[in-house]
């Protein structure tokens, strides 16, 4: 053939990929520079089918790694989002898990805040991030936090989500019921991979831990600010902060 | 485990296939007790559907998750497995699927298997910065010099890697004038240059010849008759859809009776089939129900019978 291997599979590949948009559905995203000899293929109705295959199960996987999010929201909202994410290039690993957080994030930036959909979201994100982490998590030795020069970080593998009303409240609307009215006090729940069924409700002082932690910080430095030796012990063990090592700082 | 004391000897250099029977994949949805020698003879096992997929660093790697396996282990307990994989994309030019073939080194160790196969096309392309894109749905190989010589080292290095028989899939596809090399000419000539150069056998599967047969119009007999029917170890039949007037492999229903035909006409023709499968997708096994899939597998063991202990 005229064209190399890795040539036609890049072509084709990324005819299919781009031609997920619904907006063009009705004709082919043929590639400028494809051969005469190929304009057959881009131009047939099975390179169509083809891509309605491919925007099918990439929203089928979408749909299936954001399950819960997704069905509190008006179905039109749903269809919406799971139509950019699969025209932006989503839903395409065979199996999800890989892109289901970058999902979610993606599903947050389109509902309000604060809200109870948005509270549900960073649930089941949470969630998934410490139910993953949980299958390999040991717990650090805390001897490490005594090294000169420790620093630490809030752990990318746990969650503090906020419930704007009782969390068993807001949980029973996921049967079908109402949410019920926002509160201004505010419940909130850690989730990491040590914890007991991943979760508990967050003390106050957990809480200004965890929002310190957000940005790398020195562990005298904390212990200089107020927080706790302890408080800074159970969350490490829980894998709600991290060791930040050499060569990783951000700040 | 035990298998069948009949086996297919290929020569002094092969291995050896055992003779198993009829089988079903593994599906997490399905009463245990389908799972049974008398049921079945053996259960075709995807590793992937009991993993779990991670970043790790730019690359992806592929975690099977204990309790998964664990269930699986314990549902097929009494049968011989074999390996049938989605994830490798055997042909993309840029690269295959390392984490893929990570997982199945360590699959292989906990959990034997008599042979493995794969489908014979590709899923990604290059990306950016050297990392792999995704494309979302399997897509099938021009039949053409680079892609027998591309497909053949790796199937040779499969060989050595797993000391077991490879056996490659050929796939449905719907997609009209591949780039094509006269020397190869179709999927045909591509299954049997590569089974060849590789030294592989070849899964039939019989409802993507059908597939393949109604979607370009063209006899699904004579698709057959192409293929290195010598090197057929494994069959697969299928049920399928209507979508926008193409039928889809959809693994979604029962067997179409025109590929319960091309299972009669293909097991006297290919005279070293050692297994054959009944494929459907978990999220349809539920639906179709028990009761359907034993019917489905007394169909194919009686057309079995007809040509293995005539």
């Amino acid at each position: 053939m005229n064209v190399s291997l890795l040539g036609f599979q890049s072509m084709l590949g990324r005819a299919v990929r781009a031609s997920g948009d619904p907006a063009v559905s009705h004709r082919c995203n043929v590639p400028a520079d494809v051969p005469t000899d190929l304009t057959t293929l881009f131009a047939s109705p099975g390179f169509r089918i083809t891509v309605d295959v491919q925007r099918s199960w990439s929203m089928g996987r979408a749909a299936k790694s954001a399950r819960l999010t997704l069905s509190i929201l008006p179905p039109e909202q749903s269809r919406q989002i799971l139509e950019q994410w699969v025209k932006a290039g989503g839903g395409t690993a065979s199996f999800f898990a890989t892109e289901a957080d970058a999902f979610l994030d993606f599903i947050a930036e389109h509902l309000p805040a604060p809200s109870h959909l948005l509270t549900i979201c960073r649930l089941e994100q949470a969630t998934l991030r410490a139910s993953e982490a949980a299958r390999r998590f040991i717990a650090p030795p805390l001897s490490g936090l005594d090294l000169p020069g420790r620093v630490l970080r809030a752990s990318r593998q746990a969650s503090l989500v906020r419930f704007y009303a009782e969390p068993n409240l807001v949980l029973a609307a996921l049967d079908g019921g109402a949410f019920p009215a926002m509160s201004s006090s505010i419940v909130s729940l850690l989730f990491a991979p040590g914890l007991d069924r991943l979760l508990r409700e967050a003390s106050g002082e957990q809480i200004a831990l965890w929002e310190r932690l957000i940005e790398p910080v020195e562990m005298k430095t904390l212990l200089y600010e107020g927080h706790r030796r302890e408080v800074i012990a159970a969350l490490t063990l829980a894998g709600a902060t991290e060791y930040v090592e050499q060569g990783q700082r951000c700040v | 485990m035990t298998t069948s004391s009949a086996t297919v000897v290929r020569s002094k250099s092969e291995p050896i296939v055992p003779t198993l029977g009829i089988g079903l994949p593994y599906l997490a949805s399905l009463p245990a007790e389908i799972y049974q020698a008398g049921m079945l003879e053996f259960v075709e096992v995807t590793p992937e559907t009991l993993c779990r997929q991670r970043p790790d660093g730019k690359a992806i790697a592929i975690d099977p998750v204990p309790d998964l396996v664990a269930r699986a282990r314990r549902t097929c307990d009494s049968l011989p497995i074999i390996v049938h994989g989605v994830e490798l994309s055997i042909g993309s030019a840029h690269g295959w699927n390392e984490a893929y073939l990570e997982m199945l080194d360590s699959f292989q160790t906990s959990w034997p298997f008599l042979w493995h196969s794969e489908h014979l096309g590709f899923q990604t392309i290059p990306g950016e910065n050297g990392a792999s894109l995704e494309v979302g749905v399997p897509l099938p190989l021009p039949p053409t010099e680079e892609t027998v010589r591309v497909v053949a080292a790796r199937v040779r290095a499969i060989r050595e890697r797993y000391g077991v028989p490879f056996l490659l899939e050929n796939p449905a596809h719907y997609l009209p004038g591949l780039p094509t090399d006269p020397t190869v000419a179709d999927e045909g000539g591509l299954m049997t240059a590569i089974t060849n150069h590789g030294g592989c056998f070849q899964l039939l599967d019989l409802h993507n010849v059908y597939c393949n047969s109604v979607n370009h119009q063209c006899d699904p007999l004579a698709i057959i008759n192409r293929m290195p029917l010598d090197r057929v170890v494994e069959i697969h039949v299928a049920g399928g859809s209507w979508q926008d007037g193409f039928w889809m492999d959809a693994h979604d229903g029962r067997v179409p009776e025109r590929v319960w035909e091309l299972l009669d006409y293909t097991l006297p023709r290919a005279t070293n089939v050692a297994a054959v499968v009944f494929e459907m997708l978990d999220e349809h096994a539920a639906v179709l129900g028990p009761t359907a899939i034993a019917e489905e597998l007394q169909r194919a063991r009686a057309i079995w019978r007809r040509w293995r202990e005539a």
